[in-house]
This record gives C-alpha cells, sequence and structure tokens, in this order.
C-alpha cells in the first residue's frame, strides 16, 4: 500500500539551507510538523516537508523584508533630514553632510536621537517618518517579497488542502473497504470457517 | 507573413535536409529538448532511476498502470522541486560570496560610454562584495535582496512543478 512507504533521506535529502542558518532550528519545525501530521506514507511525508520547507521559507523571507528596511534605515534618516533641515532659499550643500553626520550619530548617541526627534516634532513628525521612509526607499525590493511572500504562502495552503484531501481519499478509501469487507468478505469468511470445521 | 507558396517551399527544402552533419550542428540539436536545465547533471539513467523509485513509493505495489502513470509525473515535479530549491540557495550565497551575480559590466551608464568614448578611459568598476553589509543578519537579507530577481524567476518554475506534483498526487488519491 502506498500510505506504508517512506522516502529514503537519500532520495530526498534535507533541502539545502543558507550558510547562515541553522539545521537545528529547521529539523524542529520539521520534528513539529511530522509530529502534529503523523504522516503515513511516502505523499504524507512529502507533504509534511513541503509544509516544513514552505513554514522555514516564509520565516526567511519575513526577517529578511524587515532586515531590509533597518539597513535602509540610516539612508532614509539622512535623506529625511536634508529635506528638514533645508529652510528655503537656495541650496546649501553644509546640509547634506550635517544629515550624514546625525544619521550616522542617530544609532549610538542618545543627544543625537533627542535632537532628531526634536527636528521631526517641528514638522509634526516621529520616528515612524523614518520607518516610512525606509519603506518607501525600499519599495521595489518590498513588493517582490511580498510576492514571493504570497507565492509561498498559498503553496503552503495548498499543500495543506492537498494532505486532508490526499487523507479524505484515503480514508474514504477505508471506509470503502471497510464496506466491502464487512458486505462480503464477512460472509465469505464464514462460509470458509464452516467448510473448515466440516472437513 | 509567409505566402502559402513560400510555406510549401519551405517544407519542401525542411524535408532535403538530413539533419545537423558537423559535430557542433549536433551538439547543438541534442539540446534541443533543452527546456530549464533544472535536472542538474545527473545522467538521465540515475534521474530516470531516482524518478522509478520515487513513483514507486508513491504508487505503492499498484500494478494499475495509470496510477503508476501519475505516481511518475509527481515523482519527477517532486525531483524538480528539490532541485529548484537547491539552485535557489546557491544563488543567494553566490550572493553572499561575491556580491553580484555576474561580473561587473564597468561600461552600462550612458554617460560612462560617453566619457569612454571622449576619454578611452574606462570607469573604475565597483567592487560589489565591498557594498555588502559586514555583520549577519543585514548580510544575508541584503544576499536575498539582491537575488530577488532570480528568486522570482526560480519561484514560476517552482509554483509549476508544485502543481504538477499536486494534481497528480490528488488524481492519484481517488483512482486509489
Amino acid at each position: 500500500m502506498a500510505k506504508r512507504n517512506n522516502p529514503s533521506s537519500a532520495l530526498l535529502p534535507t533541502p539545502p539551507l543558507l550558510i547562515t542558518e541553522s539545521k537545528d532550528a529547521y529539523d524542529q519545525i520539521c520534528h513539529a510538523i511530522k509530529q502534529e501530521i503523523a504522516p503515513m506514507g511516502a505523499v504524507e511525508q512529502i507533504y509534511c516537508e513541503e509544509l516544513a520547507y514552505l513554514t522555514w521559507e516564509i520565516l526567511r523571507l519575513r526577517r529578511c523584508k524587515v532586515d531590509v528596511i533597518n539597513t535602509e534605515f540610516r539612508n532614509a534618516l539622512a535623506d529625511l533630514l536634508k529635506r528638514l533641515l533645508q529652510e528655503p532659499g537656495p541650496y546649501d550643500v553644509r546640509v547634506g553632510d550635517e544629515a550624514d553626520r546625525l544619521a550616522y550619530a542617530w544609532f549610538s548617541d542618545k543627544d543625537v536621537k533627542k535632537y532628531v526627534a526634536e527636528i521631526l516634532r517641528r514638522f509634526q513628525l516621529d520616528e515612524s517618518t523614518i520607518t516610512a521612509q525606509a519603506m518607501r526607499e525600499s519599495i521595489e525590493d518590498l513588493e517582490k517579497f511580498d510576492r514571493l511572500l504570497a507565492s509561498a504562502e498559498w503553496r503552503r495552503e495548498k499543500a495543506l488542502r492537498c494532505t486532508a484531501d490526499y487523507r479524505g481519499d484515503f480514508a474514504e478509501q477505508l471506509r470503502k473497504s471497510s464496506n466491502r469487507f464487512i458486505d462480503g468478505k464477512v460472509v465469505t469468511l464464514e462460509h470458509t470457517d464452516r467448510k473448515s470445521s466440516a472437513a | 507573413m509567409a505566402s502559402k507558396r513560400q510555406i510549401a517551399a519551405n517544407r519542401r527544402n525542411a524535408r532535403k535536409s538530413a539533419g545537423p552533419r558537423s559535430a557542433a550542428g549536433k551538439r547543438r540539436a541534442s539540446q534541443n529538448t533543452y527546456r530549464h536545465g533544472l535536472s542538474g547533471n545527473i545522467g538521465r539513467a540515475e534521474r530516470a532511476a531516482q524518478v522509478e523509485t520515487l513513483a514507486r513509493m508513491i504508487a505503492g505495489d499498484t500494478t494499475d498502470a495509470m496510477i503508476l502513470d501519475f505516481a511518475r509525473t509527481a515523482a519527477e515535479a517532486e525531483l524538480d522541486l528539490r532541485r529548484i530549491r537547491q539552485i535557489k540557495v546557491a544563488c543567494i550565497e553566490h550572493m553572499l560570496a561575491f556580491g553580484e551575480s555576474n561580473d561587473p559590466d564597468p561600461v552600462t551608464e550612458v554617460r560612462d560610454i560617453v566619457r569612454f568614448l571622449k576619454t578611452g578611459i574606462l570607469p573604475e568598476p565597483v567592487d560589489a562584495l565591498a557594498t555588502m553589509p559586514q555583520e549577519e543578519p543585514a548580510r544575508s537579507a541584503e544576499a536575498v535582496r539582491r537575488a530577488l530577481p532570480q528568486l522570482l524567476k526560480l519561484d514560476r518554475y517552482e509554483r509549476r512543478a508544485a502543481a504538477r506534483r499536486n494534481r497528480s498526487i490528488t488524481i492519484i488519491g481517488r483512482r486509489q
């Protein structure tokens, strides 16, 4: 029966992970999913691994998305300050240098952080504006991340549905064979028993 | 658009061809059915054996030819999926190691080309690796970000392979 076969690990090895990723963490996800679903046979095993892989990929993409925004934070702050510090009139080149300096020091210097908050407040803005600017500057990449995320989430849903369908079919198949057994085979068994007892 | 006479002439001429004759032509023609190379560099026989083994596991001990056929399709798609995932990780790791997917081309901007034509001086190539963040997790995130165009292309293959496998398994489930 197909349900009892498990694909060997040599045939379907663990999906490759990035060198910076933890195999233990991946195995934990895999183990938790297998414990939850208790796969029977090759097909369910394949779907379990698919779910583990897609869960891992979704986590990876979400993490990267946040990191991409964080990486853009300094540039975003510098760009924002350049616009806020620029007074009306001809463009002042020194404003750019000052904005870069403040954006660099913002991460480590508390006084600079306070000063930047003050500048932002003057224009009725706050730190969320910096996040918004960082997202704006990386919007093209974020959109690509979202497409990949949507695709992975859709495939995960599909894998879950397929597992349920397959199980449903399996359950239906068991029900049918059980019915066949009850309707016909029992009688045959009784005949067999009678024959053997008569002999 | 070609006229009916031209099409007929083309067909007549094509019938005269005995196929590629030179070694280079034969080599090129041998790649005619090459689609995406996702089967990798493993031999056809080895790949066929892998497909057959996995198909047997999916189909179980059935003798139904139809189920076996769908099991083969499912197995092939599953192995394609594994391969695509390897390639995805390889793309990201390539970015981690080199910072970009190809050799840097120093002359891509119009202003650089104009400058080169005027002065004959090529601009200094940008060291893509130097522009990568040094610390984790920002470095990995940047590598994934730079690999996004390739990841999106591979995602299309992945979706198709997954759909092929799911369809076959659904049919197997209903027939068993």
